[in-house]
């Protein structure tokens, strides 16, 4: 064999790799941005989030065997746990610290983890791969996991789905005005309360699909959402928090960037990650996408 | 010629007359008066140990609330002082052979500057990403201790550095002797209670709070507010390493959770529940969460979710913790001057 | 326009603009010490932009700011208080649970300590007597201990002005410094303002027109952020374009 052949294909696979693992840090930035851009919160329990999807997910593929089911029905019936969060714990903190909610997330946080150990028990749970989407393809130039594709195409098609409903829809419309100055709803006459509450839960849903895809990929267990917090945080800061595009970008990115360490230094994969963090910190505090300036 | 307040009618105050944070006369015995409450601590709690972790946790809010508290800055990756402080303390005398009290001053120098650091990279981010900023950097420390093994002893912990005596020249203190143990921490806790209670109540202490009040109009005042919130974050990592390093003494072995998320979010825990800006409501909240944790593990394994939920409501109805709103009603009590 | 010799604060071609938009295009003026000059326009005039320029919360992106013949181009905000320009904020902008008393004397302190982590605050009574001659000056004696958010609307609009005076400074800028008070409280802030313009350059935003057609020496009035007219008050209520953009907006001067 070609020794350089090998290499390219190697690097190939491995920078797929790497889009793959991407794709799920998207999807927690995006949740983490969309939130934050419209309430103006950290939402400290998302780590914590994906994972109750990532247990929603095996909840309901117990129950009906489906994966699709579990695909569709997982984020929704977390979301809807949304719903419940922001119209009962966080509506009532509007006014006060914007640290408020982000302590109060972070309180969620343990309570989430300590109920899916009540609910599940404390040791992982397998999550196979569909039959239908295990296996590899052959694309020429090396063979690519089938459900890693998959993973990167329900990604991608949210975003398009999510890029459709801001830019083409009115009700897109109203949430990029409301993220830039709530004010104007208010004059509006727009229901800020109801859209908050929305806007919020579609966050969480994100967070829970992005569970959902991930629970094949690598174990599921208590403690994978406080281990994803950190991971998350970090895609946010380096893409710039508000910014859709940053949180894309920075999601490929730091995806492909552990991806490659592993290549050539395993253990120093998520090590890799925060000192590129600190590095794009270094260079620009706000982020690839961020606005500059002071101040929240 | 009239003056303002003679004709303006005063509004019905919502807010506090005065802040919790300082009690005017009795502010200058702040610091006694904690380390004679402190004193008399073992003698009224179950346990030693108990005791002992009150002190260092204690020690440890104390840290965090100067940087949270009164300087207004949300940090999550508080463990990487602490954790740095016991790990070095740990290395100092177990692979070095060093004096511990010469290990844990090294381990506070090298929090310290750890603080200098990631404040240096935290700080210039805006508002909102210090939080999550900090919680990264500390990860990034968390992980660099998992790889260094050989050093700290990976996922196992560090081990093998029992301090049994401290040998302080004209006096050997054997600190397996509980009591002692407790009064050896207890001279650390004291002297860093007397240094912050002097701080506080500084020129510096007054640019803090301004920074935490106000920070556009410290910034507008002249202040040079960047640099004032480093050398807040150095002093805090410092006061927090120091506590690390005692619980390295304490416990001989320290644990990889000393860097983890959880001991971040146990500063904020504690320093909210007793009352972030007060002087001695991180100890009345170090006390109340492990107390709360012990009994609560007693009675069930899921004592997390009772822990997670009595935050919540904190956060929701008792924002001022409990040292901060006893505090508050105090002084509403005390009426106008 | 009379030429000012020894201006105290010049602007020329200053401008400002974010992105496409100009907020603030080619405003040349001089302002001599120890007058009085209000800076009024309609709402998006350019008036708040104009005053974060002069304070140095905004870099100019056109022509230059000369403070005492120094160019402010390159200084930092920080150091413009230490210069002696000070200003005060449209929407309060106090430190909200510290007593009148401790916000002025903070502002005091900036000027003076650096990085003091020994002494006792409290012990430094050259500050705490300057913060209370100022809280005097202000009106505020009998608010000295209550906190900065318990106080009435009128006396943190007071306040607000008594922490701008914690540096002492040459140039006063005043945004608003009546907005959300009544007829009573105005005239106390008038009164006021006359008594620190007396030792002092003030140069203030305001909207009600009849307060400025009374105390200031000078009227700038800006639209659409540029300089329309400048000149003494009688001359502003005669001006055609100054009339035009007025009547043209509200049908009127506006409230007194």
């Amino acid at each position: 064999m070609d020794p350089g052949f090998l290499d390219l294909e190697l690097i190939a696979m491995q920078l797929f790799s790497g889009v793959a693992l991407g794709a799920v840090f998207v999807m927690l930035a995006l949740g983490l941005s969309i939130i934050f851009g419209m309430l103006g919160i950290v939402n400290f329990a998302h780590g914590n989030v994906f994972m109750v999807g990532a247990y929603a997910g095996v909840f309901v593929m117990e129950r009906t065997g489906s994966f699709w089911a579990a695909l569709l029905f997982g984020p929704l019936m977390v979301g809807a746990l949304g719903l419940l969060i922001e119209r009962f714990l966080i509506r009532p903190l509007a006014g006060r610290s914007p640290d408020d909610p982000l302590l109060l997330t972070f309180g969620l946080g343990y309570v989430l983890v300590e109920g899916v150990r009540i609910l599940f028990g404390s040791d992982g749970l397998p999550f196979a791969t569909p039959e239908e989407l295990s296996g590899v393809a052959d694309l020429g130039i090396g063979f690519f996991p089938i459900y890693r594709l998959f993973v990167v195409g329900v990604v991608a098609l949210v975003l398009v789905a999510l890029w459709y409903g801001l830019e083409r829809t009115r009700l897109g419309l109203i949430v990029r005005a409301g993220a830039r100055d709530p004010e104007i709803l208010r004059v509006l006459g727009v229901d800020i309360q109801r859209l908050w509450l929305w806007v919020f839960a579609l966050g969480i849903a994100l967070a829970a699909l992005g569970g959902v895809l991930a629970a094949p990929m690598r174990s599921v267990n208590p403690e994978m959402g406080n281990v994803v917090l950190g991971e998350a945080f970090a895609v946010t800061v380096i893409g710039g928090m508000g910014s859709l595009m940053g949180s894309v970008v920075a999601g490929l990115l730091v995806g492909i960037v552990v991806s490659m360490t592993a290549l050539f230094a395993p253990e120093m994969a998520s090590i890799a990650m925060f000192a590129f963090m600190a590095l794009v910190l270094l260079v620009r505090p706000q982020g690839l996408f961020g606005k500059p300036g002071l101040g929240v | 010629m009239q003056t303002l307040d003679q004709t303006v009618v005063a509004a019905p105050p919502k807010v506090p007359r005065r802040s919790p944070i300082a009690l005017d006369g009795v502010s200058r015995w702040r610091a006694p008066l904690s380390i004679l409450a402190l004193l008399a601590l073992p003698f009224l709690l179950p346990s030693q140990a108990l005791a002992v972790n009150v002190l260092i946790y204690g020690l440890y809010a104390v840290g965090y609330n100067l940087l949270y508290g009164y300087t207004g800055l949300l940090s999550f990756g508080h463990a990487a002082f602490f954790g740095t402080g016991a790990y070095l303390t740990g290395i100092g005398i177990g692979a070095f052979g060093l004096h511990p009290l010469l290990a844990m001053a090294l381990a506070v120098v090298a929090a310290s500057g750890l603080a200098l650091v990631i404040g240096t990279v935290s700080i210039r981010s805006r508002g909102i990403y210090f939080a999550m900023v900090t919680l990264a950097l500390a990860q990034l420390v968390y992980y660099v201790a998992l790889q260094a093994s050989s050093w700290t002893g990976g996922e196992n912990g560090l081990r093998g550095f029992t301090v049994s005596t401290i040998d302080l020249g004209i006096v050997s203190l054997n600190i397996l002797n509980p009591l002692t143990k407790y009064l050896f921490v207890l001279a650390f806790v004291g002297a860093a209670l007397a240094l912050i209670s002097r701080i506080l109540a500084s020129p510096f202490g007054a640019v803090i709070e301004a920074i935490r009040e106000n920070e556009t109009r410290a910034r507008a005042c002249g202040f040079d507010v960047e640099r004032t919130k480093l050398l807040a974050f150095v002093l805090s990592g410092l006061f927090c390493g120091l506590s690390g390093a005692l619980s390295a003494i304490h416990l001989s072995i320290v644990p990889l959770d000393s860097l983890a998320y959880h001991t971040s979010g146990t500063a904020v825990v504690m320093t909210l529940v007793g009352g972030a800006g007060t002087f001695f409501g991180p100890f009345v909240g170090a006390l109340t969460v492990l107390v709360l944790e012990d009994v609560l593990s007693l009675w069930t394994p899921h004592w997390q979710l009772a822990l997670g939920s009595v935050f919540i409501l904190f956060v929701l109805f008792l924002p001022r913790g409990l040292w901060g709103t006893a505090l508050g009603r105090l002084t509403a009590l005390r009426g106008h001057r | 326009m009379n030429p000012v010799s020894n201006p105290i604060l010049e602007v020329e071609n200053l401008g400002r603009r974010f992105g496409a938009f100009t907020a603030l295009e080619g405003v040349s003026a001089a302002f001599g010490e120890g007058r009085i000059t209000a800076i009024i326009g309609p709402n998006g005039a350019g008036k708040s932009t104009f005053f974060n320029l002069l304070s140095g919360a905004l870099k100019p992106t056109s022509g230059s700011l000369r403070f005492s013949g120094r160019d402010m181009g390159r200084v930092p905000q920080a150091r413009f208080a230490h210069l002696g320009i000070a200003r005060s904020y449209q929407i309060t902008n106090l430190f909200p649970r510290l007593t009148a008393h401790e916000n002025v004397r903070t502002a005091i302190q900036a000027r003076t300590r650096r990085y003091d982590f020994w002494s006792r605050r409290d012990a430094l009574t050259g500050l705490g007597t300057r913060a209370d001659e100022i809280l005097d000056a202000v009106g505020l004696s009998g608010r000295r201990d209550r906190t900065a958010a318990s106080l009435a609307h009128g006396e943190q609009r007071a306040l607000e002005i008594g922490i701008a005076l914690a540096s002492d400074p040459k140039l006063l800028l005043l945004d608003e410094p009546t907005a959300g008070m009544g007829p009573e409280e105005t005239k106390e802030m008038v009164a006021l303002l006359r008594r620190l313009g007396e030792s002092r350059t003030i140069l203030l935003v305001e909207h009600k027109m009849k307060m400025i057609l009374g105390l200031s020496e000078r009227i700038l009035v800006l639209h659409h952020g540029r300089l329309i007219a400048d000149g003494t008050p009688s001359e502003i209520q005669t001006d055609r374009e100054v009339r035009r953009v007025y009547l043209g907006q509200s049908g009127g001067y506006g409230y007194a």
